[in-house]
């Protein structure tokens, strides 16, 4: 980790690579109630985190505390999350329909093929499917999906709003 | 090893830069206080020191009330420094105990003196609602300074770092009032004053989650453009 703060690049991938399984090990452990790819979320997660406040480790202290304290907080801090998700979700079986006349559910049936979905998306011109994917798959900030694009906010609202519009209208064409 | 962790990994090794470890608390602190107590001294003087400041300067309950806050606030700022040091020692929780007791134990002795003295008009209590604006004016730096050198580091416990680093700036603003200030009555200092010091610090507790947290700490360090890379 010294070393890595010296930004020896070589270093880093070594410890990251040799901690990674160990921290796969603790939270698999720990959360084994959440599916493989939450568990690899949690993980990476934990990896952000060493890697933004790797300044606070101090090289004359040994390195797993350190990461322990990081990876107990990061999995309370993931709990937290997860419950609140959790609160806010309802599980039904059969979603109850609005209103009973057949017209009013005919689009949020449409929607709901999620191969006519992946060809729309297909379809989208590319900067409107990268505005999709960053902001509604990857469910990512506006100011991220703006930085990761290295476009502005407003042009990103554009290109999602117009790329919805499109999706709307390829899908009730196809239904 | 997933393919996405692997393939993250070799991303921040490759865009990682060389970063200066973390100074200690004490340090810190110290680094903490050269911003801090030339603003508090500015605006002392701004202000204009207490006519009495010498005279006063020489009574040992103002001394030691004085002394008392000085080390609540520099206690308090080393307290948040090595709270946001991931395996920190948690005795530095209680750092600032023993100054925070000695300030509160000497307001409240000249409160039972005031009232042996002077009886039941000894304990009478006045409004004096400029003591919590004054607070936060000769705090305001402190706190901003605080909430810099705070922001980018592990926000482990966000509520906690957040109240002491409240507690630090406040209890080095209430420690400035005192130098322009002349309210000396025990109960009213202990009131009015030290009062502000802790809802100030409430309130900073409150705030902490807004202030420390994981999210924007991750984003700040290219998050979105590591993953968009992936």
């Amino acid at each position: 980790m010294q070393a890595a703060q010296a930004g020896d690049a070589q270093a880093y991938v070594r410890l990251l690579k040799e901690i990674t399984p160990r921290l796969r090990q603790i939270v698999r452990r720990q959360r084994f109630f959440v599916s493989a790819e939450d568990i690899e979320d949690l993980v990476q997660d934990i990896l952000f985190s060493l890697h933004a406040v790797r300044a606070s480790y101090d090289p004359r202290r040994p390195f797993m505390p350190w990461l322990m304290a990081i990876t107990r907080n990061r999995l309370v801090d993931g709990a937290r999350r997860y419950s609140r998700r959790a609160a806010h979700e309802v599980q039904v079986e059969n979603m109850p329909v609005t209103f009973s006349d057949e017209g009013s559910n005919i689009d949020s049936d449409g929607y709901r093929d999620p191969e006519a979905l992946r060809r729309a998306i297909e379809d989208l011109s590319p900067a409107q499917r990268a505005a999709i994917e960053m902001l509604k798959l990857r469910e990512m900030s506006l100011k991220e999906a703006a930085a990761a694009r290295g476009t502005s906010i407003g042009a990103l609202k554009v290109s999602v709003h117009r790329a919805m519009a499109t999706l709307r209208r390829a899908l009730i064409k196809e239904s | 090893m997933t393919m996405d962790t692997e393939r993250l990994i070799e991303r921040m090794a490759a865009t990682v830069e060389p970063v200066r470890p973390l100074a200690r608390p004490w340090i810190r602190t110290a680094a903490w206080l050269l911003v801090a107590i030339p603003y508090v001294a500015l605006v002392v003087f701004v202000v204009s020191p207490r006519a009495d400041l010498i005279s006063k300067a020489l009574e040992w309950r103002y001394v030691i009330e004085q002394l008392a806050a000085l080390a609540t606030a520099i206690t308090a700022a080393t307290a948040a420094f090595a709270t946001v040091i991931p395996g920190y020692d948690r005795k530095f929780l209680f750092l600032p105990a023993l100054p925070l007791a000695i300030w509160l134990g000497s307001l409240g002795d000249g409160c039972v003196e005031d009232w042996i003295h002077l009886g039941p008009d000894g304990l009478s209590l006045q409004p004096d609602w400029s003591c919590f604006p004054a607070i936060v004016v000769v705090g305001a730096v402190p706190a901003i300074a605080m909430a810099v050198m705070l922001r980018r580091d592990a926000p482990l416990t966000p509520h906690v770092t957040s109240a002491l680093g409240g507690l630090a700036a406040a209890g080095l603003g209430n420690f400035g009032l005192r130098l322009f200030h002349s309210q000396d009555v025990s109960l009213m200092v202990l009131v009015w004053q030290v009062g502000a010091v802790c809802m100030l610090a409430v309130m900073a507790a409150l705030a902490g989650r807004y202030l420390l947290n994981w999210r924007s700490i991750v984003t700040a360090t290219g998050r979105s453009a590591l993953l968009h890379r992936l």
